[in-house]
């Protein structure tokens, strides 16, 4: 056999997509969401559950559907900084596994994982009693096992994050749930490749007021205008943090804050059920 | 930039504000005196200098070069469209604590803040948004040269030369101005057939164009929530004061570009909402009187060189 030779065929094809029939690409002028099952305000169903890390403190594991993270919480233990300061630090560190992302990411921590590790502790850091663990660190360890839009990620792991810290009997004021919208335009987007019928008939589309999909994935990301990420405190009626990007108009922001909270509400239920369950196991 | 606050001091700044009366005798709705240039630097394609008294000094220079489009493998997304690529650096010498690595985690904080706010993309990086018009308002689109070939890219660097309190607002008001100042060369592009572009830069000085979509640009309003107030523009002393921060974009519309919570504190939603009303409203004047001066510098150097006298720039004797 001649190795030096290429020995493949002459010709050759593009790899068949393994599509059923009639499938088709969801777009934001359906009337559905991409899940059909949801409605706009709907989230996907959480499944929380804790200490499925057994060397730390405290951990946690959440699944809202294709979006999965663990979190683990190690300390208080004595703080590496040196320097003497009255109140604990919270370190919060967050890696997106490298095949957790449609681009394959890197070892190091990039730019925007240091950034969120950054938002991550401020969305936190008011609901703990830091003042009682001085000279300390808590170090809180995320990793994104799979991204299903970066909105429900960044909101999965604060609230993933703040019931790992209460499963390791941190004090805290309250717990922090994490909730994420984005902004979808209703009409045709301009930006669209193909001109379909649609376009004629909804020519004032882009015009109309954006849809918000509560804790929309990956798919309808695609087609955000904008998107929020929230994290709220309950029982203390506080906003711990708040991210929003993208254009809006105010009223559109307000709606979505209001519908957030709501949303964080919700989830904060399924917290509590996930923390009563653990003090069961431990009996 | 202190690190630390007496608790007396912090008693001072507190109640002060509660009066609605500020350590240099501002309300709390009231900003300093902005001093705002451009063109301060020739090697660059439009360049903005923003001075806070008080301290806060900021240069951001825009750089426009070729480069590959960047397209998204699987939406096919963005081979028609420019890029904009934004970087925040503070300079040692502007502050003890901005020695070694320390300026580190606000450089990143700030860079991710205007890449956010600036860009057309949305927070997601590997999702490039089909959304036509993003926060940053500015036309991406008229930046590309060759479709799925080259396009402009502009660099936005911010560099902070003294620290005076509210870096992010003086930040974007430099890159505003800095965009607000670029002229890009026009290119000709020649077609080969085949499917094959060639395209040229023209050389004349004359034959620039500004960047579309630049009045439509974003500035950011910082409120601090100190006490159960909010206040703008703080000074370095008040911001150690900070609760909680909120980061307003708006463009001259008055629409929302972006909102980002900072420090370590939680704001009540109703309070929230209230604040982003009141950086919306800032916001917009704020925009106004930027424009204004702009108009003003850009007609008065228009003017010059018609008469054919030499502009001269105050550039960092500008006090």
């Amino acid at each position: 056999m001649d190795r030096k030779r290429v020995a493949g065929p002459e010709l050759s094809v593009a790899p068949l997509v393994e599509y059923p029939r009639d499938h088709k690409r969801w777009t934001p002028q359906d009337e559905q969401r991409h899940d059909t099952k949801r409605q706009p305000e709907d989230m996907r169903p959480i499944y929380l559950k804790t200490g499925l890390i057994n060397q730390a403190n405290g951990s946690a594991y959440i699944e809202l559907e294709k979006t999965k993270l663990a979190c683990g919480v190690y300390g208080p233990r004595p703080g590496k900084r040196t320097g003497f300061s009255g109140h604990g630090v919270l370190n919060c560190e967050i890696k997106f596994a490298t095949f957790s992302c449609a681009k394959r990411r890197g070892h190091m921590r990039d730019p925007q994982e240091k950034e969120l590790s950054q938002i991550l502790s401020q969305a936190l850091t008011p609901a703990v009693r830091l003042d009682l663990v001085p000279k300390s660190t808590i170090d809180i360890f995320i990793t994104v096992l799979e991204s299903d839009g970066w909105g429900s990620c960044v909101a999965a792991a604060i609230t993933a994050a703040s019931v790992a810290l209460a499963h390791a009997g941190i004090e805290m004021l309250d717990l922090v749930a994490g909730c994420s919208a984005a902004y979808i335009p209703s009409g045709p987007s301009i930006a669209s490749p193909t001109p379909s019928a649609t376009d004629a008939t909804n020519a004032t589309g882009p015009s109309l007021a954006p849809r918000i999909f509560m804790d929309a994935d990956l798919e309808e990301e695609k087609y955000e205008q904008g998107a929020i990420v929230l994290a709220y405190m309950p029982s203390l009626n506080e906003v711990t943090h708040m991210l929003q990007s993208g254009k809006a108009e105010g009223s559109i922001v307000s709606q979505s804050v209001e519908h957030c909270v709501e949303a964080c509400n919700k989830i904060y239920a399924v917290m509590h059920h996930a923390l009563v369950e653990s003090v069961g196991e431990n009996k | 930039m202190p690190g630390l606050i007496s608790p007396a001091e912090r008693d001072y700044i507190l109640k002060g504000i509660e009066c609605n009366i500020r350590a240099d005798g501002r309300q709390r709705a009231d900003y300093r005196e902005v001093t705002l240039e451009t063109g301060v630097i020739s090697q660059t394609s439009g360049s903005a200098r923003v001075r806070i008294a008080g301290g806060t000094d900021v240069l951001v220079s825009v750089k426009a070069e070729i480069g590959p489009v960047q397209v998204d493998p699987e939406t096919g997304d963005g081979a028609d469209k420019g890029q904009i690529v934004c970087s925040v650096e503070c300079a040692p010498s502007a502050s003890q604590q901005f020695e070694g690595r320390g300026a580190d985690d606000l450089n990143n904080e700030l860079t991710q803040m205007m890449t956010r706010f600036l860009s057309n993309s949305t927070s997601n990086p590997s999702v490039s948004s089909t959304a036509s018009a993003g926060a940053g308002g500015i036309n991406l689109s008229k930046l590309c040269i060759i479709p799925g070939q080259q396009c402009w890219i502009l660099f936005v660097d911010a560099l902070v030369l003294d620290y005076g309190g509210n870096l992010v607002d003086a930040v974007f008001m430099g890159a505003r101005a800095a965009i607000y100042d670029t002229r890009i060369p026009k290119t000709e592009v020649q077609d080969l057939g085949d499917g094959q572009f060639e395209f040229e830069v023209l050389d004349d000085a004359e034959d620039t164009e500004f960047v579309e979509g630049r009045e439509n640009m974003p500035i950011c309003v910082t409120l601090n929530k100190i006490g159960a107030r909010h206040i703008v523009d703080a000074s370095p002393l008040e911001e150690l004061c900070t609760e909680a921060r909120l980061v307003v974009a708006v463009n001259r519309s008055g629409e929302l570009c972006g909102q980002q919570k900072g420090h370590d504190g939680g704001i009540e939603p109703s309070l929230l909402l209230e604040m982003i009303q009141f950086g919306k409203t800032t916001g917009q004047t704020l925009i106004k009187q930027l424009d204004a001066r702009l108009q003003e510098e850009a007609d008065a150097d228009l003017a010059k060189r018609q008469r054919g006298e030499p502009v001269h720039k105050l550039g960092f004797f500008a006090q």
